[in-house]
């Protein structure tokens, strides 16, 4: 909890639950019903990583609902206090459909009023949105209220990052940069040898959690390790450390992530472990290359599919388009929000519209791999980067490079 | 007093009155403030009653005994007359009570948690009035 305005990490919550109180009202919602995380950590600034829900009146503080067992902890992160964060258990009176839709009612008069929820889909399992059983339920529980979809109220308030949360995501992402330099240090001068991915993940989170990170958030794996051939995965956007023992000869990936207060580091970087072959030299080179080059062309006012169609022209004359995944991007916002770029206004419904006009302030992960399944090789970048007019910032420093490890 | 009284009549709040001023100092109730309704369901003579206590710094302030709406209380306890009457018996745990949706609790669970153990010492004083159910 940051509650100084002129703090770094500030983030004014009250003022985006007015914000959202303003929308409810442009959209005849009495009250919101929310359930994603994505929604929690946006609006309570804690963590809240069992089923939650959170319920926003239309004037006041709103109210937060999770699993008994960690209310307490949750209330005490959160900036809402223990006033406004419940915990439901399973007893009379206290399960989260008989207790929150008893809380709407209240709000609502006589019963009655528009309640707006989260409906819809993501390739990203913690999203959160209201399950078919949950709507139902609550649906029969509040007979006179009409339960409407509403998410994109928050979507578009969250969109474009303001200063506390870039502030977070910057310092997350130097944490991840200590994690990067103890792992180059573990693996630099056949330090490497007898060492397992999972180790690699290991030594990495060690170093970012001294470094104060909460968390290897990502719900791939927590730290992704990669080595050898299943670094060329087709496709290959994830990779959970294994047990495989790093090889002389094969490529290293090392895909970190952190947490800082709800901000997340996510920076992938790249090794060869010597000795190297001319081919592989050749890869590693085609690939700093085209990361050289989408850092240099993001910026507001370009759209994925025009950075995209860029991004393979370059790797055409390159020779290595066979090897690219025609994405660059993945959406990124407070802890839980790791899906698409944009709002659900694209022709595959919650999918990123490719013809999405990034502003100033959107910061998303420029996420690039390039996978060569034939030759057990490829590469990974992730890097929070935040839009300006004419440029991109990549929040994590450590150096753009693929290294030959001896 | 060796007499029964009735449970919840004005001589049985008169008594519970007096035991929970005495035997459950500020202390022993960890200086809270709060207040609880017991909302009884079809109780014998067909009514809804409810029981209501309030605490203030620890010590014991109000305790009514009425029929229709109880005063608006941090947490309320709705059940039938003869549940409640079983977990001042001692016949069936409060907790297995909520648990089988024998009672309904409505009020901050995470505060309730923290009370639990105040109200089995209410409970306990409550139950040692001799009786008639």
């Amino acid at each position: 909890m940051t509650t100084q305005p002129n703090a770094p990490y500030f983030i004014d919550f009250p003022k985006r639950i007015k914000n959202i109180q303003e929308q409810m009202q442009k959209e005849n919602i009495d009250v919101y019903l929310g359930s994603r995380l994505r929604t929690l950590s946006w609006t309570t600034d804690a963590f809240f990583p069992w089923r939650s829900f959170i319920v926003i009146p239309p004037e006041g503080l709103p109210t937060a609902f999770t699993f008994v067992i960690d209310a307490a902890r949750a209330a005490d992160d959160s900036w809402l206090g223990e006033d406004h964060v419940y915990g439901f258990a399973p007893m009379g009176g206290q399960d989260q459909i008989e207790q929150i839709s008893d809380f709407i009612k209240e709000l609502l008069k006589n019963g009655k009023g528009r309640v707006g929820v989260e409906s819809g889909m993501s390739n990203y399992l913690p999203e959160g949105w209201l399950t078919h059983y949950e709507y139902q339920q609550f649906d029969a529980a509040m007979p006179d209220a009409e339960l409407v979809n509403a998410h994109t109220i928050v979507d578009k308030l969250a969109l474009i990052k303001d200063a506390g949360t870039i502030n977070r995501f910057k310092e997350a992402s130097r944490i991840v940069d200590v994690g990067h330099q103890a792992v180059f240090d573990a693996i630099k001068d056949g330090g490497y040898k007898g060492m397992t991915e999972t180790e690699i993940a290991g030594i990495a989170a060690l170093a970012m959690r001294r470094a104060g990170s909460e968390w290897e958030w990502s719900f791939t794996g927590g730290n992704e390790i990669a080595s050898g051939y299943r670094t060329g995965y087709a496709g290959g956007a994830c990779t959970p450390a294994s047990r495989r023992e790093i090889q002389a000869g094969e490529p290293l990936m090392v895909d970190i992530h952190a947490t800082f207060k709800l901000g997340l580091g996510d920076h992938a970087h790249n090794y060869l472990i010597g000795p190297a072959t001319d081919r592989q030299r050749w890869h590693a080179d085609n690939f700093v290359s085209i990361v050289k080059k989408t850092l240099e062309t993001y910026r507001a006012g370009i759209t994925p599919s025009l950075l995209a169609e860029q991004m393979m022209d370059f790797s055409e004359q390159g020779g290595f388009a066979d090897y690219m995944v025609p994405g660059y991007e993945h959406g990124i916002g407070l802890l839980g929000d790791e899906w698409r770029i944009g709002l659900n206004d694209g022709p595959f419904p919650f999918w990123t519209n490719p013809d999405h006009v990034y502003q100033e302030n959107e910061v998303l992960i420029c996420a690039m791999q390039y996978a060569c399944p034939d030759e057990n090789i490829g590469f990974r970048y992730e890097n929070p980067i935040v839009l300006f007019k004419d440029h991109c910032e990549e929040m994590s420093k450590f150096p753009l490079a693929i290294e030959e490890i001896a | 007093m060796a007499e029964k009284v009735k449970y919840l009549s004005p001589e049985w709040r008169d008594e519970a009155e007096r035991r929970l001023t005495a035997e459950l100092p500020p202390e022993k109730m960890n200086f809270v403030t709060s207040s609880m309704s017991n909302i009884y369901r079809n109780c014998p003579d067909g009514s809804e009653k409810y029981l209501y206590f309030k605490f203030v710094d620890g010590k014991f302030a109000e305790m009514l005994i009425g029929e229709g709406e109880s005063p608006k209380p941090e947490f309320a306890i709705t059940g039938n007359y003869e549940t409640f009457a079983k977990i001042t018996r001692g016949e069936l745990n409060a907790q297995k009570a909520l648990m089988t949706l024998k009672l309904k609790l409505k009020g901050n669970m995470v505060k309730a948690l923290r009370l639990a153990s105040l109200a089995d010492r209410l409970n306990k004083v409550l139950a040692t009035i001799p009786t008639d159910y």
